[in-house]
This record gives C-alpha cells, sequence and structure tokens, in this order.
C-alpha cells in the first residue's frame, strides 16, 4: 500500500466504532483529514478498491490496521505495570467496537483462496503477539523454553478472556483476573513438583554412591 | 580443517597475551548489578530496519544455542573426565568460562527481546552426548571435540563481528555488543589453544572426528538461527 493509503487507514480507525470494519469506513477516512485536504464526498468504491484493495482485501487492511493500533496502545502503560493492567487495557481497547468484533475475527479466520475452510493462523498470531508485547511491557525476563510457556499461557488467558468479552463483557475483567490467578497457582505447583522431583534425584543419587556404584 | 585450526591457534596465541593484559573485561559490566541502569545493558536499538533487527535476531539466538550446547558438551565432559586429575581442572575452568558467557547471553537476549530458540531442549542433549561420548573416547578424543567445536565457534563469532557492522553504532548497545563478541571469541579460541597444547591431535581418527563434529556444529548453527 502507498503511504497516502497508511494514513488513510489511520484516519479511518476512530471511524470504525460508528461505521464498523467497512469499506464505508475506508471511504469516509478522506473527510477526516485537516481541513486544507479534507473532501466532502467519501470516496468512490473504485477510489477504495485501489488505496485498499478489492472486496473483503480492503477490510481485511482496516482490521490488521485496527489490530496493530492496539498494540501500540499497549505502548502507552506506564513502566512497571502488571501483565493484568496490561492485559485489561488492551481489552479496554476493544470496547468501543466490540459489536464488530465477532464479524472481523470471523473475517480473518476465513481462508482467501478456500481452502482450508478455517484459518486459525491470523487469531494465533493476534493472541500471540498481545502475549509478546505485555511479557515485553512488564520486563519479563524468561529465558529457553520458558519463553514459549509464559507466552503460550499468556495467549490462551488472553484469547479466552477476548471471547468471553465478547459474549459478556461486563465480566470479562473478573474472568481474566480470575485465569491469571490460577496460572499463578498452577506454575506454583508445578515448581513444587519439579522441586520434590529433584529431591528423589538426589536421594537416589546419594543411595547409588553408597553402593560405590558411581 | 588442520589447516583452519592451526591458524586460528595462532591467532588464538595472539589473543591470548592480550587477554591476559585486559585489566577488566567487557562482559562483566552485565554482571554487574549496580551498573543494570546503564542504557547500554538496558535499551535496544528502535531504529532498526528490517533487515538489521533480523541480523540482530539470528545472531543472538544462536550466540545463546551455543552457549547453552558449549555448557553442556562441557558438563558431559566432566561427568567422564571430571576425576582426572589432569584435564578435569581445565574441563571445569572453561566449563566456568561458558557458564559466564551463557549468563551474559540470557542478559543479552532480555534486553534486546530477542525469541530463544525452541532447539535448546536439543541442543543440551546432543551437547551433553557429544562431551560425554567424546570423553569416553579418551582424553585426546575429547579435546579434539572442544578443538573443532571452538574452531567453528571462533570463526563464527568471527564472521558476525562483520556482519555487526549493519547495525547503527551510534546505539550504545551497539558498541558494547561487538566488543562482547570479541571477548567471547577470543575466549573461544583460548579453549582451543588450550586443547591443541594438551594433544587433541593425536586423538583416534583425529581428521574424521573433527569433521564430523566441525559439520554437526554448522548444521546446529543454521538451525538455530531460523528456529
Amino acid at each position: 500500500m502507498m503511504l497516502s493509503s497508511v494514513r488513510l487507514l489511520q484516519l479511518a480507525l476512530p471511524l470504525v466504532k460508528n461505521h464498523g470494519f467497512t469499506r464505508d469506513a475506508l471511504a469516509r477516512s478522506v473527510m477526516a483529514l485537516p481541513l486544507s485536504e479534507a473532501h466532502t464526498e467519501p470516496l468512490s468504491e473504485t477510489s477504495v478498491s485501489a488505496l485498499f484493495g478489492s472486496g473483503d482485501s480492503s477490510r481485511r487492511n482496516l482490521i490488521k490496521a485496527w489490530l496493530d493500533d492496539g498494540i501500540r496502545y499497549m505502548d502507552t502503560m506506564p513502566p512497571g505495570s502488571s501483565v493484568n493492567e496490561v492485559l485489561r487495557a488492551r481489552l479496554e481497547y476493544n470496547e468501543p467496537v466490540l459489536q464488530f468484533l465477532p464479524e472481523a475475527f470471523a473475517l480473518l479466520a476465513s481462508p482467501q483462496s478456500g481452502l482450508p475452510p478455517l484459518d486459525l493462523r491470523p487469531a494465533l498470531q493476534h493472541a500471540s503477539t498481545i502475549a509478546d508485547k505485555a511479557c515485553r511491557i512488564t520486563g519479563d525476563k524468561s529465558l529457553q523454553l520458558a519463553w514459549y510457556t509464559r507466552r503460550m499461557s499468556l495467549a490462551t488467558i488472553y484469547s479466552v478472556s477476548e471471547l468471553h468479552q465478547l459474549t459478556s463483557p461486563d465480566t470479562a475483567y473478573t474472568f481474566l483476573e480470575t485465569l491469571l490467578h490460577s496460572s499463578v497457582s498452577f506454575k506454583s505447583s508445578l515448581n513444587e513438583v519439579d522441586l520434590f522431583s529433584s529431591y528423589i534425584v538426589k536421594s537416589w543419587r546419594g543411595i547409588i554412591n553408597s553402593y560405590g556404584i558411581l | 580443517m588442520l589447516t583452519r585450526t592451526l591458524r586460528l591457534t595462532a591467532i588464538a596465541h595472539l589473543f591470548c597475551q592480550g587477554y591476559a593484559n585486559k585489566a577488566t573485561l567487557t562482559s562483566t559490566i552485565y554482571l554487574n548489578p549496580s551498573r543494570s541502569r546503564d542504557p547500554a545493558i538496558s535499551t535496544t536499538p528502535t531504529t532498526l530496519t528490517m533487515r538489521q533487527q533480523h541480523a540482530l535476531d539470528s545472531a543472538l539466538r544462536v550466540d545463546q544455542a551455543g552457549e547453552i550446547a558449549a555448557n553442556w558438551i562441557y558438563k558431559g565432559q566432566f561427568f567422564v573426565l571430571g576425576r582426572d586429575p589432569t584435564v578435569g581442572p581445565l574441563i571445569q575452568e572453561m566449563w566456568d568460562q561458558e557458564k559466564k558467557h551463557l549468563a551474559v547471553m540470557d542478559k543479552l537476549q532480555v534486553q534486546h527481546h530477542i525469541r530463544p530458540t525452541i532447539l535448546s531442549g536439543i541442543a543440551k542433549i546432543a551437547g551433553f552426548g557429544l562431551g560425554a561420548t567424546t570423553a569416553i573416547m579418551g582424553k585426546e578424543a575429547a579435546m579434539a571435540c572442544t578443538e573443532a567445536v571452538e574452531t567453528v565457534i571462533g570463526e563464527h563469532y568471527d564472521d558476525q563481528l562483520k556482519e555487526m557492522e549493519c547495525l547503527p553504532q551510534e546505539h550504545p548497545s551497539v558498541p558494547l555488543l561487538k566488543s562482547i563478541v570479541k571477548e567471547f571469541r577470543d575466549d573461544e579460541l583460548e579453549h582451543l589453544d588450550i586443547a591443541v597444547t594438551h594433544h587433541s591431535q593425536r586423538a583416534p581418527a583425529h581428521a574424521l572426528l573433527s569433521s564430523v563434529v566441525g559439520v554437526g556444529c554448522k548444521v546446529a548453527i543454521e538451525l538455530c538461527k531460523r528456529f
């Protein structure tokens, strides 16, 4: 896309809450330009197709721009914020356009070429990008495989909370908090199992040493 | 392989002389808690192009994976030869240095937001297996393994220094990163020098062993760059 279309996409984002992720929102973006450049009429269908792609491609571009803006929105969180605060802020970002999100996510999951019938890659990328951003903002210092498990667990928690938000917006934040709390408890239990296992290994090593095998 | 090793050994001698004279090492800045807020060790360049970001990502990912594998190679060697009065302390000394390298690489991973390799578990098992197997074959074979590994790693760090010229030098973390890679390259070449001094080239089927280990290291480097 050209630079002008990138600029127009940004101007279309505030229009999503009234017009949804539609070509109409894209067409009206020119009316939000500064006064000296603003158009009085929305763009024609041909212009929208030329600038943002034909058919649903233009809508996909608008949804992707909105998701990227959501990642930038997370950057506004102050340093030292907790994971709960960061993910909660990202859920709050959804609120103004919540009614349009099921259709937007369905569109992203629809394959452009027909096969496979459901393309989960955009959903996975959406959740993993948010989890990675949350880890960066909160100063996560996970290493090696823990780096992956931390992000996978946050991506899952966020995805489930977002799905919950689509059906029950009022309880989404409490639900998010509960999931995060459960994951901390689960991690703590795993650490205890790990510690206990290390004691067993050490005691067996001691027994083997006492027999003079090693 | 032999010519390359001799060339690197000669370089290693030169580096070791300089290394011994160094009062402080660059990497110590990462292990000093009082410097943790220094921008050179707590920030990452934000103006990187896609190509530069990719270069930094793959470089640090493979370096960290290499240090993990090196730690486990020495762990495997120490498991078998730890009680040997000649090579036991030597392996311990080289292992301690690799532990420090890994600690610094871990800090660099967090600082520059690098995705670590997903193959770290395989690197540990393969590293331990390689170290223990060569140690079972004898002291010379263990040293030949060290020689082959450190030859590839020394060359890899050297190539990486040239690649890092494309990064923006004005950000304080970049000159520091280059300095650390130089220091680690010198350490690896010092290990190579130790291995040659302790008769690595007397190992049975030295040329074959070196080639197999060298090719294995190169394949591992390429895999870790991507995964």
